[in-house]
């Protein structure tokens, strides 16, 4: 008597776990995403990766991403006729995962480099950009030499991780998976610097506070959009429509929005040969 | 298909890379056997503790029981959070707890230990209760009409027939600490999956992480088969009936 109870209590609970799971799978997609603006056009969506959060280029929950990356794409998109998609997605795989097809494009704030061309094709460069020394408030480092021999947090695959053990060789460099990571263990003071993008530095000390900038370190880094290797078409057409957003307009629009700042002039003429 | 050989089985890649992985993996090692020693032994008390008689430790009894359901039940990166990311912030703590560097290992790594040691220490109380309650209650009572304590008993009767039943489901946790060594690289602990992560971030191949899963094959199956032959040799005690000496 007693075991037939005790596998009906089992097999209830069970299959409340199991009805519960599915419940909570029925609502959402699988691969969270944000609708394009409403121009969108006929065009099938684009699908594109991107490492949320990296706040103020991508952030905000699925469904409700926002951003500066978010925002231009959606206005390429909007001049392509085809509405982006977005899949938040770890950065430091998201090379390798445009190359092999599982999302047709990346705007992540991702430096245009040598290496990672070698596994996708950039656009032409729709940000310029610098990496910057974020330390604690009041902290005695001025520069980034200073660092030597102390803890420094990075974020990981990321061309802030490179400079800092291209000059830091004698320091501790700790690799955090998401760049807000680096920034509360700074907060926490488990490690004493971020090396980590220009714009987001910024983004933290007046979003978040508690931390400023000790110095700015002038990599002349251009972020671009990347698609897999060949895929010329796509690419023309990005390029095409990030044009057109350059001329009428919008981008000075975004840019102001998310940097307050008018764009660099350089930007309008930068451009990039895929290789 | 020999692309996925590539991503997975690049055996040139793994052959660059091999002492780097295995470095990391003494790392995990290293964690492994530290916790162990920690956790078994903080088991141990929970055990005891829990075990106490009388009304008048109900209070340890209740408290280390519910420390034991709660460790039980939380997820261990949650823990490993948790500490990480509230420790540093405990104001009244003094620096050199709040963000230990000692031994010269980093702080990631003492939180880790930290997490590890409140989780296993639950999970090896545990199997320590299984071995003692697998005692028949007859020789608790048998020792004490005998005039001994409650401790004695223990001591004397209790704990060493507990003893065979214990290290099958103890090596079994064993192995799960191992693996479970590798959750300290979200707090960016250098071991052996973090250092794997970076080679896939920097090269976009998987190999590394394959490397890694070998050398904890490598380790493990031996133990596993330990394991079972442990098992099989108890049962085979238990089924045939045993003579249990007491001394």
């Amino acid at each position: 008597m007693r075991s037939t109870r005790l596998t009906a209590l089992l097999a209830v609970s069970l299959l409340a776990i199991a009805s519960l799971a599915t419940a909570g799978c029925g609502s959402s997609d699988d691969d969270t995403t944000s609708g394009g603006s409403e121009g969108g056009g006929g065009g099938e969506p684009l699908t594109v990766g991107s490492d949320i959060p990296y706040p103020p280029f991508e952030q905000g929950k699925p469904g409700e991403y926002t951003g500066f990356d978010i925002e231009l794409m959606e206005a390429i998109g909007e001049k392509i006729g085809r509405a982006p998609e977005f899949q938040d997605t770890s950065f430091e795989t998201i090379f390798r995962d445009v190359a092999q097809g599982k999302f047709e494009a990346v705007i992540s704030a991702a430096t245009i480099t040598e290496e990672r061309e070698e596994a996708v094709d950039f656009s032409n460069p729709y940000y310029l950009s610098e990496q910057a020394v974020l330390v604690k408030e009041g902290s005695a480092i001025k520069s980034l030499e200073e660092l030597d021999g102390k803890t420094v947090a990075v974020q990981q695959g990321t061309t802030g991780q490179e400079l800092a053990k291209e000059e830091l060789g004698g320091s501790e460099i700790r690799p955090f998976p998401e760049g807000p990571d680096a920034v509360n263990a700074l907060k926490a003071g488990t490690v004493e610097a971020v090396i980590i993008d220009a714009p987001v530095a910024q983004n933290a000390v007046e979003k978040s506070g508690g931390v400023e900038i000790a110095e700015k370190v002038p990599t002349e880094e251009e972020y671009g959009i990347a698609v897999a290797q060949g895929e010329t078409e796509l690419l023309d057409e990005i390029n095409k429509g990030l044009e057109e957003v350059f001329d009428d307009g919008t981008y000075k629009k975004i840019y102001e929005k998310w940097f307050k700042l008018e764009p660099p002039q350089e930007i309008f003429s930068a451009s990039h040969e895929a290789e | 298909m020999s692309e996925f050989f590539h991503q997975y089985f690049d055996f040139n890649y793994m052959g660059e890379h091999f002492w780097e992985v295995l470095e990391a993996f003494l790392q995990n090692l290293l964690i492994f056997a530290v916790v162990a020693v920690l956790a078994l032994t903080w088991g141990l008390i929970l055990a005891l503790l829990r075990q106490l008689p009388g009304k008048k430790f109900l209070p340890v009894r209740f408290l280390t029981i519910a420390y034991i359901d709660i460790f039980r039940a939380i997820p261990i990166l949650i823990v490993i959070l948790l500490i990480s990311g509230g420790i540093p912030f405990l104001e009244f703590l003094p620096k050199e707890i709040r963000i230990p560097h000692w031994l010269g290992k980093p702080d990631p790594f003492w939180y880790g230990v930290a997490a590890l040691m409140l989780v296993y220490g639950a999970f090896s109380a545990e199997v320590y209760r299984a071995g003692i309650e697998a005692v028949p209650r007859g020789q608790m009572e048998a020792a004490r009409s005998l005039g001994m304590s409650h401790g004695q008993a223990m001591r004397h009767v209790v704990v060493p027939q507990a003893i065979s039943v214990i290290p099958a489901p103890m090596l079994n946790e064993m192995i799960s600490l191992l693996k479970d060594s590798t959750l300290v690289s979200v707090i960016a602990f250098a071991e052996s999956v973090l250092i794997s992560r970076e080679l896939l971030a920097q090269s976009f191949n998987s190999s590394a992480l394959i490397l890694t899963g070998f050398f904890f094959i490598l380790i493990i199956l031996p133990l596993a088969r330990v394991v079972d032959k442990l098992i099989a040799r108890n049962q085979g005690k238990i089924t045939r009936g045993s003579h249990i000496e007491v001394a």
